[in-house]
C-alpha cells in the first residue's frame, strides 16, 4: 500500500461520516486519504481501562502470573506484556460477570492447593518460573484453569479496548497486522498465481 | 429520506415478520407492487458505521444474535430427555438486527442443483427420514435465482464448474480477487482431478448499485459489513423498499402473537416496541420470513380457539423436519504465510461430490469451499498434541498466518422427531415462551460429515500442507442454517404451508424463511432463501392485486 494508512477508527469515523453512498462510490480509492484528514484526535475509542476495578491487587497479581506462563514473554511478548489482566479485571466487572463468583472461588482454591504443596509463606506470584510451571503441570485440568486460559486467550487478541492487546502486542504475536483493508496478495500463495484455467468442455462466461 | 411511518390503528396491506433475507425482498417486492408494508424487527437498527471490527463482541458476546441470557432455548437430543438450557451459547443462532442473518453471513451464494429438488423420487425411502420432492423444480426457481444474483448483488464465475446447473444469465459482477486458501485448494483438488472454480459471493467484486468493492477487511462471518459492499438486505433491498414511499421498517419491535378473527383469518400482529410494551398493528395479511426457528416459535405461540394446537398446523408439522447442514473439513498448516485474516472469507469451493452416491453406502452430498476464521475463535483450541498453554502453546498462537481450512458442507436429513416447538416452562425476558429444540442427526448425515473430513485432508495434503488436523464429528447441537420447520408441499396433511408459500391452513397468513426448504440443499441456504422470497412475493402480490388474501 503506498499511501499512509489511517486507523481503523479514522476509517470508520470517514465512512460513517458520509453523507451519501455515491460518495463512497466515487471516491472509494480515496477513503482512506479522506480518513487521514478526518479530525479524531484526541478521542482515542481504542484505550482500554489501565486499572483494576473488580480483582483486588493479590487477587490480580496471582491472575496476571498464570496468564503469564499461559502465554509467557521473552524474545517476543506475553500475556504480561499486552496487560492481559486488565482484559481480565475488565471482563470479570462486566460482560462476564456472571462468572466472577466461580472464578473467585477457584482462584481461593488454586491458592490454598499451592499453600498446601509449597507453604503459605509466599503466593504463586512469588515462586520462580520452574516452579510455576511445575505447579500449573498438576493444576492445568481444573475449571478454574482452563478459565484463566480462555480469559488470557481473548485477552490477548481482542480489540484494544477491553484492556488487553496492549499496543496492539496480541495480533503482533500472532502476526495480523491492523488494517482495515487490504489489497491482494494477500499471502505467499496468491502472489504469482496465474489465472483461473477453465476446465475442459466448460466456457466461463461474464457479463 | 423522510422515511414513512404507519399508526397501529391504520390497516396496512402487508405486515412482514422479518427484515433479513427473504423479508428484505418480500417488503421491496410487496411495497413496489402497491402496497403498503410494515416491516417488523426485533432487533435494532445499526448504520454502517456503527459496525465494528470486533471479534470478541460478535463471536463470543452475542453482539447482534439472539442473546442466551435474554432469549435462551432449551436442548435435548429426543422426545424422552428433558431440554435443558445449553451453557454459552443458544441452539438456533441468527442475527437480531434489521437485515436479520444477511446482516452478518459469510454471503457463500450457491443455487440449488436440479437434484436437490427432486431427491425423494431417486433416493427416498431413507430409514428415519422424510426425504420428499419440493413442490417446485429447479426451472421455475431458475428465473428467481438469477434475479437475486442481479437485484442483491452476486459476483462469481458463471459456468466455471462443470457441475453448475444452468443458468440464464451470468454473474453481474466477476469473482472476488483468490486468496492463498482458495490458490492451494485450488492446488490440491485439481491435483486430485476434481474441480475448483471461484466462489459465487454476495460480496460487491466492485461497484455495484451505488455500493463498493469489498475492501478485504477479512471479517465476513459473524461480522456487518461497514462499508456496505456484503449484500446484507439493510443495505440492498430494505432501502429501496423504503424508498417506495410504502414501506417502514419498524426495529425493535418483537412480534409475539398472530390475532386471527373467529372468520379464521388474521387480523394483524401483538408486539413488543422498544419499550417492551405491548402494541397491535392491523393488517389486512402477514408474511411470516422470521427464519427456520422464530417462524415456528411464532405460529405455535398463537395457537388459539380453533387453532389449538398452534395456528396454520392442522397437519402437526409446524417446527418439524428440523435441519441444519452437516458438514465435515479439515485445518492445514502450510510452509509459509498465507495471511487468511485478509481477504473475503471464501475464494473457491467444489462441488464435484454434490450428488449422493449410493456407492458410497450412504446417503449424503455437498460442496467443499477453502476458508479462514477470526483469530480470537481460533485461538481457542489447540490440535490434538499441542500444549494448550507454555511456550509451545506460544509458538502455535505464532503460527496463525500459516493455517486455513477446507471445509466441507452437506446434507442433513428431514426427520419428523426432530424440530422447534415451545418450552413447557421456560420464556425469554420479554416474559414469550421459549424454543425448546430436539434434535439427534440421522446416522447417514454423520456418516457423510466423516467421509467429507477424508476428502478435506486428501485435498490438503496434495495441496502440500505441512500439517493437517482432521476435524472431529461430533452430534449435532444446535446450528445458524435454520432449515425445514414449515415445509412446503402440495399435500396439505403432510406439509405447512403451499407452492405459493400461503398457509394451508389461513389464507391470508403467508410464510416464506429457511422454514419452507423441504430438503437441506448442501450448505448454503440464503441465494435459495432469497430466490423463494422473489417467486412468492410475485405470487402474493398477484393474490392481493386479484382480492384472493
Amino acid at each position: 500500500m503506498e499511501q499512509p494508512i489511517p486507523s481503523r477508527r479514522q476509517f470508520l469515523a470517514a465512512v460513517g461520516n458520509l453523507a451519501s453512498v455515491g460518495w463512497i462510490t466515487l471516491n472509494w480509492p480515496q477513503i482512506a486519504v479522506a480518513a487521514e484528514h478526518a479530525d479524531h484526535a484526541g478521542h482515542d475509542a481504542a484505550a482500554g481501562p489501565t486499572s483494576l476495578t473488580t480483582l483486588t491487587a493479590a487477587e490480580a497479581a496471582e491472575v496476571d502470573a498464570i496468564a503469564n506462563r499461559i502465554v509467557p514473554g521473552g524474545a517476543t511478548p506475553g500475556a504480561r506484556d499486552a496487560r492481559v489482566i486488565y482484559f481480565i479485571d475488565n471482563a470479570l466487572g462486566s460482560f462476564f460477570a456472571g462468572q466472577l463468583p466461580a472464578f473467585r472461588k477457584g482462584l481461593t482454591e488454586f491458592g490454598s492447593a499451592y499453600a498446601a504443596r509449597y507453604g503459605a509463606g509466599a503466593p504463586f506470584s512469588a515462586a520462580p518460573e520452574a516452579q510455576q510451571t511445575a505447579w500449573l503441570k498438576e493444576a492445568d485440568k481444573t475449571p478454574f484453569f482452563t478459565a484463566v486460559r480462555r480469559l488470557t486467550v481473548l485477552g490477548l487478541i481482542a480489540l484494544p479496548k477491553y484492556g488487553g492487546n496492549h499496543d496492539n502486542l496480541g495480533w503482533k504475536l500472532i502476526g495480523v497486522e491492523d488494517n482495515h483493508y487490504w489489497e491482494p496478495p494477500f499471502g505467499y500463495y496468491d502472489r504469482d498465481y496465474a489465472g483461473f484455467e477453465p476446465y475442459p468442455g466448460t466456457k466461463p462466461y461474464t457479463a | 429520506m423522510d422515511r414513512k411511518t404507519f399508526k397501529t390503528s391504520e390497516t396496512v396491506d402487508f405486515i412482514v415478520v422479518g427484515s433479513g433475507s427473504s423479508g428484505g425482498i418480500m417488503a421491496r417486492e410487496l411495497a413496489r407492487a402497491g402496497n403498503s408494508v410494515v416491516v417488523m424487527e426485533q432487533g435494532p437498527r445499526m448504520e454502517a458505521h456503527e459496525f465494528e471490527h470486533d471479534e470478541l463482541k460478535y463471536r463470543q458476546l452475542s453482539g447482534i444474535t439472539n442473546n442466551p441470557a435474554t432469549n435462551p432455548q432449551t436442548f435435548r437430543r429426543d422426545a424422552t430427555e428433558k431440554a435443558e438450557r445449553t451453557a454459552g451459547r443458544n441452539p438456533l443462532t441468527y442475527a437480531r438486527v434489521v437485515g436479520g442473518s444477511s446482516t452478518h453471513f459469510n454471503a457463500n451464494f450457491w443455487r440449488l442443483h436440479e437434484i436437490d429438488f427432486i431427491e425423494g423420487s431417486r433416493y427416498g425411502g431413507i430409514e428415519g427420514a422424510s426425504l420428499v420432492d419440493w413442490p417446485i423444480t429447479y426451472a421455475e426457481l431458475e428465473p428467481y435465482y438469477t434475479k437475486v444474483e442481479w437485484e442483491v448483488g452476486v459476483s462469481g464465475l458463471a459456468g466455471a464448474s462443470p457441475f453448475d446447473p444452468w443458468r440464464s444469465k451470468p454473474y453481474p459482477m466477476p469473482p472476488l480477487p483468490v486468496k492463498s486458501s482458495g490458490v492451494l485448494f485450488e492446488r490440491g483438488a485439481r491435483k486430485l482431478g476434481l474441480h475448483p472454480f471461484p466462489a459465487p459471493m454476495a460480496i460487491n467484486s466492485v461497484t455495484y448499485r451505488d455500493r463498493p468493492a469489498c475492501a478485504q477487511c477479512g471479517l465476513c462471518g459473524g461480522f456487518a459489513c461497514e462499508v456496505m459492499a456484503k449484500s446484507s438486505s439493510v443495505w440492498t433491498v430494505i432501502p429501496e423498499a423504503e424508498a417506495t414511499g410504502r414501506c417502514e421498517v419498524r426495529s425493535e419491535s418483537y412480534v409475539f402473537r398472530i390475532g386471527m378473527n373467529k372468520a379464521g383469518r388474521t387480523t394483524g400482529v401483538y408486539y413488543y416496541d422498544s419499550d417492551r410494551k405491548e402494541q397491535f398493528q392491523n393488517a389486512r395479511a402477514v408474511v411470516v420470513c422470521a427464519n427456520g426457528a422464530e417462524t415456528p416459535k411464532l405460529l405455535l405461540n398463537s395457537a388459539t380457539n380453533g387453532f389449538e394446537q398452534g395456528l396454520a398446523n392442522s397437519s402437526g408439522k409446524v417446527g418439524r423436519y428440523l435441519m441444519f447442514n452437516k458438514g465435515g473439513g479439515a485445518q492445514a498448516r502450510f510452509e509459509h504465510p498465507l495471511n487468511e485474516y485478509k481477504g473475503a472469507n471464501v475464494t473457491r469451493i467444489m462441488h464435484d461430490f454434490y450428488d449422493s452416491d449410493p456407492k458410497r453406502g450412504f446417503y449424503g452430498g455437498g460442496g467443499f469451499d477453502a476458508r479462514s476464521g477470526g483469530p480470537l475463535t481460533w485461538g481457542q483450541s489447540v490440535p490434538k498434541g499441542t500444549p494448550n498453554w507454555g511456550p509451545e502453546f506460544k509458538e502455535y498462537l505464532e503460527s496463525y498466518t500459516y493455517w486455513m481450512n477446507c471445509s466441507g458442507h452437506g446434507t442433513s436429513l428431514a426427520q419428523e422427531t426432530n424440530r422447534v416447538d415451545i418450552d413447557p416452562e421456560l420464556k425469554d425476558d420479554w416474559g414469550v415462551p421459549a424454543i425448546r429444540v430436539t434434535y439427534k442427526d440421522h446416522p447417514d448425515d454423520v456418516k457423510h460429515a466423516k467421509w467429507q473430513v477424508e476428502r478435506a485432508v486428501e485435498i490438503m495434503d496434495a495441496a502440500g500442507a505441512v500439517q493437517i488436523v482432521p476435524g472431529e464429528v461430533g452430534e449435532a447441537s444446535g446450528g445458524v442454517h435454520l432449515l425445514g420447520t414449515c415445509r412446503m408441499g402440495n399435500d396439505a396433511g403432510s406439509s405447512v404451508i403451499d407452492k405459493y408459500h400461503r398457509t394451508h391452513d389461513v389464507k391470508n397468513l403467508f410464510l416464506c424463511d429457511g422454514s419452507s426448504m423441504v430438503t437441506s440443499g448442501r450448505g448454503q441456504p440464503t441465494q435459495t432463501i432469497e430466490a423463494l422470497a422473489f417467486r412468492a412475493a410475485d405470487h402474493i402480490a398477484k393474490f392481493a392485486k386479484a382480492g384472493e388474501i
